[in-house]
């Protein structure tokens, strides 16, 4: 049998609501003159594996799964993994360092010149503090930084 | 009448107050440089900026973030037809004859035909906006919990007939949106659902950090910076003026993508970038020389054009006067709104003016600057495609972080959009739309309050939706769509909704 994208969505789908539906064991379906807070939960739950069912019935017509194009994971993955990173350190080390390791990086990634990379990295990261800060008037993490 | 236009006029002395004028001018700026670059969305744009309006009033804040909706609009058809880039969806069906007219020399023209054309359709459905939604909101003060229930299904059901794909992709994404929106403590019962101990989690996810990772990440990490090529083009001032021949062809596509674009606003779904393909189909249709298009036809810039700037107007309706979004853009406008504590819906009319006719006017006179800054400065806008892809989504990356970030000072709401941004991106490749989910994240509060609620006061009867005959109206047109989608699904006809899909992605439609 040939892979279709939608047998992969659809048994996703159908996985998703079953494990939503056993964490939602704990909550209370109540009766229907006094629903509890697992109701709308559980009917969803069930909603979704109805429509992952349909996706895996209706397969045939999704395209090929060997079709899909992921020759831009090369680009969506060290973006991904730079972005944790900076998600990780922003609590720590505050909006101007993290931002301009951020940039850097990115700018890296993309073989611009180290230089050039460097003071757009530093010189965006500042004027946005100070935009946010100053103009705005909306405070950013100051971090290690004493500003 | 003679109280809509004291109501007006009271909504005037706010939107021309300096201050008020002040951020919607910002608005249409930030708006027209979002429609300009590929690659930002409306959605992004105001997700990001929200956190910016919250040292504002409330109608700075809604004025200034309507402004970047609108704004976008005409910002979108600039690169459209200098470049064959649409700056954002709705844009797409300019690029064919906007493009080819620019090929042909008549760049300026083009331009200038889609920015009177926006302005006069803006302003249309500004006009519309502020005969329909006051009535309309006074008759939703006759709506309970079991109208509501059932305006809300209508709603799913009606994005899920009008999208381009396939009914049950819309409503599983419209499902796992209003399972997302379980999260957090039921407000009914005080359980925690699915927060795992996490704090910000018992609040619920915010539709800024969903919005912001599925639509402004998801299409960074879609888009790979070896693929964004681009050539500027910068028309002269004095070339911006059609020729007399060109301004009578638009005249009719202009007056109806207006009308056409009002009508479709109204309803559920991605209304700004299907009314500009009615549009496009439509005056193809009605022309003399069909043969035309897709060479350069002025129609093809005017009708669909002016059809999506009515369309992104007619979305305020159900917004103001029912508290209901159509789509994720006016949903974040309506989160907006609700930042500042002032729920939108029925008794916005009444317990705030100042603000629903503040912003009625203010859209008034935005539509204006728009029309005054986007035809001289358009070889400044143009300027900022310069800037290289690569060093520009960085930025964007950056943005999105703030954005996020600033709303809640929560590094999870950070996390959040990241995860979505992954989603988004997996959601892009196996063929679904995003903004169902984001429309049911932000309706799903409402509707299991009065999916609940009905069913308490009618003591487990579920007929109650069937009994009052409002939502029994309301739910039969539901049942009918979904007889119209199952009949349609089960001929395999290939109607509109599937040439539209074809046209988004590029494809020809015999």
């Amino acid at each position: 049998m040939n892979l279709r994208n939608d047998h992969v969505t659809g048994g996703a789908l159908i996985a998703a609501g079953l494990i939503v539906w056993a964490l939602s064991a704990d909550l209370p379906t109540g009766r229907l003159s006094m629903p509890g807070a697992g109701m709308m939960p559980k009917l969803l739950c069930v909603l979704i594996v109805f429509f992952g069912i349909a996706l895996l019935l209706r397969a045939k017509e999704s395209p090929l799964l060997s079709t899909v194009e992921w020759a831009d994971i090369r680009h969506a993955g060290p973006v991904i993994a730079i972005t944790a990173a900076a998600a990780a350190l922003y609590s720590t080390l505050g909006f101007v360092i993290t931002m301009t390791l951020l940039l850097f990086a990115l700018l890296c990634f993309e073989r611009r010149n180290l230089v050039a990379a460097a003071i757009y990295s530093i010189g965006i990261s500042v004027a946005t503090y100070a935009l946010f800060t100053i103009v705005l008037k909306t405070p950013l993490d100051q971090g290690l930084l004493p500003i | 009448m003679e109280s809509t236009l004291d109501s007006l006029l009271l909504g005037f002395s706010v939107a021309l107050r300096p201050d008020v004028l002040w951020y919607a001018f910002l608005g249409c700026i930030v708006g027209t440089l979002v429609g300009v670059l590929p690659g930002i969305g409306p959605l992004s744009g105001i997700s990001i900026l929200l956190p910016v309006t919250f040292g504002l009033d409330a109608t700075k804040a809604i004025v200034m973030l309507a402004g970047i909706y609108y704004g976008s609009q005409y910002g979108g058809s600039t690169t459209s037809i200098l470049m064959r880039i649409p700056g954002e969806a709705a844009s797409v069906m300019t690029c064919i004859d906007g493009y080819a007219m620019a090929q042909k020399g008549r760049a300026g023209a083009a331009l200038c035909i889609a920015a009177v054309g926006s302005w006069i359709a803006g302003t249309f459905g500004v006009l519309m906006l502020t005969l329909i939604a006051p009535p309309l909101a006074t008759f939703a003060l006759r709506f309970g919990p079991p109208e509501y229930t059932a305006l809300l299904v209508l709603g799913l059901i009606f994005l899920a007939y009008m999208s381009s794909t396939s009914l049950p992709r819309t409503l599983l994404m419209a499902t796992i949106g209003l399972l997302l929106g379980t999260i957090g403590i039921d407000s009914m019962t005080g359980h925690f659902r699915y927060s795992f101990d996490i704090a910000e989690l018992g609040d619920g996810l915010g539709i800024v950090p969903v919005a912001v990772g599925l639509f402004g990440l998801g299409e960074i990490l879609s888009t790979p910076s070896a693929d964004v090529v681009g050539r500027v083009m910068t028309p002269k001032l004095r070339e911006l003026l059609p020729s007399w021949a060109e301004w009578r062809e638009s005249a009719f596509p202009i007056a109806r993508g207006s009308v056409l674009g009002f009508l479709i606003g109204l309803t559920p779904g991605s209304a700004h970038i299907i009314s500009s393909f009615l549009s496009y189909a439509l005056e193809r249709r009605l022309s003399r020389h069909p043969e035309q298009f897709g060479k350069g036809a002025v129609a093809g810039v005017a009708g669909p054009e002016s059809a999506n700037n009515s369309a992104s107007t007619g979305a305020f309706v159900p917004m103001l006067a029912l508290g209901l979004p159509t789509g994720p853009v006016v949903a974040v406008l309506m989160a907006a709104l609700l930042v500042h504590g002032v729920p939108p819906g029925p008794q916005l009319v009444s317990e705030h003016p100042d603000i629903f006719w503040g912003f009625i006017a203010s859209m008034y006179v935005g539509n204006v600057m728009l029309l005054a800054l986007n035809l001289p400065l358009v070889g400044l806008f143009v300027n900022v495609l310069r800037i290289p892809y690569v060093y520009l989504y960085p930025l964007v990356i950056m943005f999105c972080v703030i954005g996020v970030y600033a709303v809640n000072n929560s590094i999870i709401d950070v996390w959040i959009m990241l995860i979505m941004g992954v989603f988004g991106y997996l959601l892009r490749k196996f063929n679904f739309d995003p903004a169902p989910l984001v429309l049911g994240l932000v309706i799903s509060p409402t509707f299991e309050m009065s999916l609940r609620q009905s069913l308490v006061m009618s003591n487990g009867n579920w007929t109650i939706f069937f009994q009052r005959p409002i939502s029994a109206v309301l739910l039969a047109i539901s049942v009918s769509l979904l007889l119209l989608s199952a009949v349609s699904m089960l001929r395999q006809r290939k109607d509109w909704r599937t040439k539209l899909a074809e046209a988004e992605a590029g494809e020809p439609s015999p």
